[in-house]
């Protein structure tokens, strides 16, 4: 947890440096569809972070709701 | 139960701004793995909707149709069947392979957006999921503060809790050396048709706090701290393991695998894009991730896009990952005895795994698009896989 809390810091800290207030009007480039943390296609990300849960051991990280069994 | 795609996972709720927009996409998953395993067939469709700038809705349908066979430990002498168990079997007989099945689900989600005045958001959401032998249930909610008055910077916290019933086929032989660990046997009630089967629960709370910020107009960073506890009946009920293996008597035990009651996890998550150039951005990703089973893993994950004009946009993609194994897992035959948890579920193992991803969505107007998309998925175990998605979006 320690090594966690550390790395959450270090990142927040090493960025804070690049931050720039970015107004409403500059924006355009952000709220584009291929800059969507989700990508173009939510679906499909869904999906492949599904495939993940069932074939592998962790998860997390993307959000509060999902899961399932993933038994086969 | 089986790979059960997107199931409750159609409503992951991001902290990121929500993009509002009216769409329409109906998607169709085809997955297929080597050896004749797991193929997965999965139709879905998605409709979000906004009722004017506070409120928006995404409700989303999916069907899946699953059939293969995943590797288990099984007595060759009554069959390559999950179930195919027994003490004292001849040690000659146990064999580890393709153990046949196959399933169908139906599952959907409803989540709606609420912005306040302050434009903060409140997200809620549920879903619903149904199979022969797993009914899963969940409820979540996600509340975003902005901290600044330009919106570059947000807090989230949001928590979801799943509640999920598994059918477990009950035998002398079902959970090994421990059936009376199992401790959260509160339903107690069989299926009313075999007689041999039996409802446990098994419920999973995930709690996650979030910082988004925008660094400036062409990236931003958002850094996640979560917490996930399972509780209740985390064990396989296809997966067996062999205990009490003699090669000199020639006998041995091939028995349900039994997992603890319990599995608590934490972890952090890193995403970070940047719009590199007009028509080119890249995502970079990595998660790391611990539980109590001692599985540790890490996770490199990106993308890049490229818009060619107006028309197409293409994404490739590479994802590498890596865990270690579970305190309780052991792929030999001769290893288990006595031991109260025991697994050779190859997904417990220590293992990396790497993804190839590409995605091509062609817009033939504005309102409507077509995608196709082709990954591969390959472990350093055997497994192999590949899927599709195909699928039009319609925007309204």
């Amino acid at each position: 947890m320690k090594r966690v809390i550390l790395t959450a810091v270090a990142t927040v800290f090493l960025l804070s440096g690049c931050i720039s207030d970015v107004k409403p009007w500059e924006k355009e480039t952000l709220a584009k569809a291929t800059m969507k943390e989700s990508g173009t296609n939510p679906l499909a990300k869904k999906y492949e972070e599904h495939i993940y849960f069932s074939k592998e051991a962790s998860r997390g990280g993307s959000g509060v709701a999902g899961g399932g069994c993933g038994c086969n | 139960m089986q790979l059960k795609i997107s199931l409750a996972a159609a409503t992951i709720i991001s902290a990121m701004a929500v993009h509002a927009e009216d769409y329409v996409s109906v998607q169709y998953l085809q997955y297929n793995e080597n050896s004749n395993r797991t193929a997965v067939s999965a139709p879905s469709l998605i409709v979000n909707k906004d009722f004017g700038t506070d409120y928006t809705l995404n409700v989303n349908i999916v069907s899946d149709t699953v059939s293969g066979a995943s590797e288990a430990w099984y007595d060759s002498a009554s069959g390559a069947s999950a179930f195919s168990r027994g003490t004292g079997v001849n040690a000659s007989d146990v064999k580890y392979g393709n153990v046949a099945y196959s399933d169908e689900r139906i599952a959907g989600g409803v989540v709606l957006t609420t912005r306040m005045s302050n434009r903060d958001e409140l997200t809620i959401g549920g879903n619903y999921s149904r199979e022969h032998d797993f009914d899963s249930k969940e409820v979540s909610g996600e509340y975003m503060h902005w901290l600044d008055s330009s919106k570059n910077s947000s807090l989230s916290f949001g928590a979801s809790y799943q509640f999920n019933e598994v059918l477990v086929r009950i035998d002398d032989t079902t959970s090994g050396a421990s059936a009376t660990t199992v401790s959260n046997d509160d339903d107690d009630d069989d299926d009313g048709e075999s007689g041999a089967s039996e409802v446990y629960d098994a419920d999973a709370l995930t709690l996650q706090l979030s910082y988004f910020q925008n660094l400036n107009a062409q990236s931003y960073f958002k850094i996640a701290a979560f917490y996930i506890a399972d509780s209740g009946y985390l064990t396989n009920p296809y997966m067996n393991v062999v205990r009490n293996y003699n090669e000199v008597t020639n006998k041995a035990d091939v028995l349900g695998e039994n997992r603890p009651d319990s599995r608590v996890a934490y972890g952090l998550s890193l995403k970070y894009a940047n719009a590199l150039t007009d028509n080119i951005s890249a995502h970079i990703g990595y998660r790391y991730y611990s539980d109590d089973w001692e599985i540790d893993s890490h996770t490199l994950d990106s993308d890049l896009y490229y818009e060619l004009g107006d028309d197409w946009v293409f994404k490739v993609g590479l994802r590498y990952y890596t865990q270690s194994q579970a305190k309780f897992y052991n792929a030999s035959k001769d290893y288990f005895t006595d031991e109260v948890y025991a697994s050779s579920d190859q997904r417990l193992s220590s293992f990396d795994a790497i993804t190839y991803k590409s995605d091509v969505e062609y817009f033939i107007s504005d309102a409507l698009s077509v995608n196709f998309s082709a990954n591969y998925y390959e472990q350093s175990t055997d497994l192999k896989a590949t899927y599709f998605m195909t699928g039009a979006t319609y925007r309204f």
